[in-house]
């Protein structure tokens, strides 16, 4: 019980609620003002967790998705029942926030380059999945999936390219770990939401994703299936941003102000630069 | 309590008429308090879904028992069953929300259940967060604004969008993370991590009625749930 | 008894060097003392460091001994800490620490923490705020106070634990002309009425002159001149510390090298 309080000091406390609201604010922003076709509405989650811990960053997911539910103007909708997947997120955040996941790794040459090519092809393979889908055309929904297909290649080159330049111009290793993480967080949550979505919601969300569930039924996948596809199509994408949008905060923040949370010191560069190997254990 | 247990009956059961029973319950509870009016964004947020839900299921669900056809279309009574239930459900659950937000005070709600026993941090937590976001909402519209005027273009494409995310992002989240630690200074100055419970400024009355429904909703859900969950359900319409 | 710095260094958390060399300083119940120096020589972090705030609460290395009354801030708790002694930061509204919705609750934010029985919160809640003056506006919305405004509430809420000693950094560097003279007026009145030992950090040194005994100058992380307030604003070498003298020394002593005679009544006292 002391490990879970112990995650819990003042200044966590103080962090999670900014947490909840970038979370809230982010993700109605993105998915509804910009409508774009990611949620990145766990920016906080993640941040949380990796600096304060697993539980953390569990209750910050959760009680980000309850209060934007209930919230008045930007509530309503469907979002309510999500906070299972969002606690999930946040406690897995937490584990890689243990494994030091998120520390910068200097190096160089072969390893790097190696590391860069790695991480662009788990990129493409991300995205495969939605390519693979028979896609019907279908007149009364025809417009839209015609454009599926080359969205989605497009996103996994452009994914790819900005992955490896990430690892390689930084000279970091990290990016393929953060890379790993990302997308694990997000095949774990598309794994949790298809249930979600498919007893609750008849497997829809409501949103543009949707268009995806059609194509997979069309396809010839039963409800819980369809979900998981669309699940698979956008988590790992959007969980990988994420990822590389909290990697960047990260860096960006002072040690001084990393090392006082309580999971801060994992994230620190170590004192005296040592060779790290593809296989380092973090500390 | 009221909210999460028939927020949970509406989803979790399945068939027509519990979700049917749980939306004319709240419906009249709605009516009922007043708040007919301001029900009608939470009716209308669902709106997209319900589309979905609607044109998917009953156009694409995976079953042969056609009911009728719409030129290429091929609508299946499984279908129309599913999308109706699915329907209703969203509409209860929507209605559910509605209810406890409009008739709920958010400080009330914290302060009681701390004085159940929360604890100061997580009333803290819960308190601040929803209290944090309308001010973010602001500070977002200030920095979207700012941004506009030097030549952002937030209508534009895609590419157009995503670019237009991270100047917003950026400035938003670091803006955030800067007051934390003058936070956690102002927090621990005013001896916020003394142990113990905080002294209760006004308590609420709990009359044992109020008591007796909490428990019975309670009860019934966890019935319900494990009934739906062990198939003991099959005979509801 | 007294606040006490004996012989304090500090470092930083993660950071190189430290920011404070050993500095000796004493603060006394009834007492005003007054702190100045240039941007980045250390008046922030001598303010946390003597509440106590660090290194408890934000980490960091504190060599030599902070004393405050009874209790030595290495050892004792955040909470032991803020009863004995406040502190009031220069942002306003960062400090009103609990989102409650009125600003009576927000003073009572203390008290309520420490557990005291309600009759003991509600006297000092009342006796901070019209201690300040503030009770005219004790049911708005916190968040929609002006920056002086703010400041008297964040300055209520310290003032709710009865601490015996006050550091205020910089109170009024964010707030308009206006929001200073208020915040500056309830300074002297509750410094009086409290009978509080004050560290004050200030650039107006117009402020300072007319608030305080005694007055310090820090440079470079070192305490370089501590007495008499008069004597240390008249001190030739202020603008060699990044001091900005009184406007009224200015003004005698340009009065007096053109060879006129001071008159009393041009002091604004």
């Amino acid at each position: 019980m002391n490990w879970i309080s112990r995650q819990f000091t003042t200044r966590v406390i103080v962090l999670i609620p900014v947490a909840i609201a970038i979370n809230i604010v982010l993700g109605y922003t993105v998915q509804t003002v910009l409508k774009l076709p990611i949620y990145l509405d766990s920016i906080g989650t993640i941040f949380v967790g990796v600096l304060a811990g697993p539980i953390a960053g569990a209750l910050t997911g959760i009680l980000s998705n309850l209060i934007w539910q209930y919230a008045p103007v930007i509530g309503g909708g469907t979002i309510g029942p999500f906070a299972i997947t969002a606690g999930v997120i946040g406690f897995l955040a937490g584990i890689w926030g243990y494994l030091g996941v998120f520390r910068p790794r200097p190096a160089s040459g072969s390893q790097l380059a190696l590391s860069a090519i790695v991480a662009a092809a788990l990129a493409i393979v991300v995205v495969l999945p939605l390519i693979n889908n028979p896609i019907y055309t279908d007149p009364n929904q025809g417009g839209f999936v015609s454009w599926a297909v080359p969205a989605a290649i497009v996103i996994a080159i452009v994914v790819a390219i900005v992955v490896g330049a990430f690892i390689y111009l930084r000279r970091d290793l990290a990016g393929l770990w953060v890379a790993i993480a990302g997308i694990l967080t997000g095949v774990i949550a598309a794994i949790v939401s298809a249930p979600i979505s498919a007893i609750a919601f008849g497997g829809v969300t409501g949103s543009g994703t949707d268009l995806i569930v059609a194509a997979l039924r069309q396809g010839g996948a039963d409800v819980l299936q369809a979900s998981l596809g669309q699940g698979f199509f956008s988590d790992p994408i959007d969980k990988l941003i994420t990822s590389f949008v909290v990697f960047l905060i990260l860096v960006s923040l002072s040690p001084r102000f990393l090392a006082r949370f309580p999971l801060g010191e994992r994230l620190t560069r170590p004192a005296t630069p040592s060779q790290p190997s593809m296989g380092d254990t973090p500390s | 309590m009221v909210a999460l247990t028939t927020a949970l009956i509406a989803l979790g059961v399945r068939g027509w008429s519990p979700p049917l029973i749980v939306l004319l319950a709240m419906l009249t509870l709605v009516l009922y308090a007043g708040a007919g009016r301001r029900y009608l964004p939470y009716l209308l947020a669902t709106s997209p879904i319900l589309l979905s839900i609607i044109l998917i299921n009953t156009f694409l669900y995976p079953a042969n028992d056609v009911a009728f056809t719409l030129g290429p279309l091929v609508a299946t009574a499984s279908g129309l069953t599913a999308a109706g239930q699915a329907t209703l459900r969203v509409l209860a659950f929507a209605t559910s929300v509605a209810l406890f937000a409009l008739t709920t005070r958010t400080d009330e709600l914290v302060d009681d259940l701390e004085r159940r026993g929360l604890g100061r941090r997580a009333a803290f937590v819960v308190s601040t967060a929803i209290g944090t976001v309308p001010r973010m909402v602001e500070r977002a519209r200030e920095i979207v604004e700012a941004q506009r005027a030097r030549g952002l273009d937030t209508q534009g494409g895609v590419r157009g969008r995503v670019r237009g995310l991270l100047p917003l992002a950026g400035p938003l989240v670091l803006g955030a993370l800067t007051e934390v630690e003058q936070r956690t200074m102002a927090l621990e100055a005013r001896a916020f991590s003394a142990p113990g419970h905080r002294t209760v400024l006004r308590p609420y009355p709990d009359s044992a009625r109020e008591r007796a429904l909490r428990w019975g909703l309670t009860v019934l859900t966890i019935v319900l749930l494990v009934g739906e969950v062990g198939g003991a359900l099959g005979w509801l319409p | 008894m007294t606040l006490t710095l004996e012989r304090v260094s500090y470092r930083y958390a993660g950071a190189a060097a430290p920011v404070l060399h050993e500095i000796d300083l004493t603060l006394e119940p009834g007492r005003v003392l007054g702190l100045v120096g240039q941007n980045g020589a250390g008046k922030s972090t001598l303010c946390v460091v003597a509440v106590g705030l660090a290194p408890r609460t934000i980490g960091g290395e504190l060599s030599g001994s902070v004393r405050i009354d009874d209790a030595d801030t290495a050892t004792a708790s955040a909470p032991q800490l803020a009863q004995r002694a406040g502190i009031l930061f220069q942002e306003p509204h960062t400090q009103l620490a609990s989102s409650a919705p009125s600003v009576w609750e927000e003073v009572a934010f203390g008290p309520r923490n420490l557990a005291l029985p309600l009759d003991d919160v509600v006297e000092r809640t009342w006796s901070a705020i019209d201690a300040l003056g503030i009770g005219a506006i004790a049911e708005r919305d916190p968040g929609r106070l002006s920056g002086g405004q703010a400041q008297l509430v964040a300055l209520a809420g310290v003032l709710a634990l009865r601490p015996r000693y006050l550091v205020l950094d910089e109170p009024t560097s964010q707030l308009d002309p206006l929001g200073t003279r208020l915040v500056g007026e309830a300074l002297a009145r509750a410094a009086q009425s409290t009978g509080a030992g004050i560290l004050i950090v200030e650039h107006k040194t117009n402020l300072l002159a007319r608030l305080c005994n005694e007055v310090a100058v820090i440079s470079d992380g070192r305490l370089v001149l501590n007495g008499n307030s008069d004597e240390v604003l008249a001190n030739a070498r202020l603008t060699e510390w990044g001091v900005a003298p009184p406007a009224e020394r200015r003004l005698r002593r340009t009065a007096e090298s053109a060879g006129l005679a001071w008159q009393a009544e041009w002091s604004s006292t």
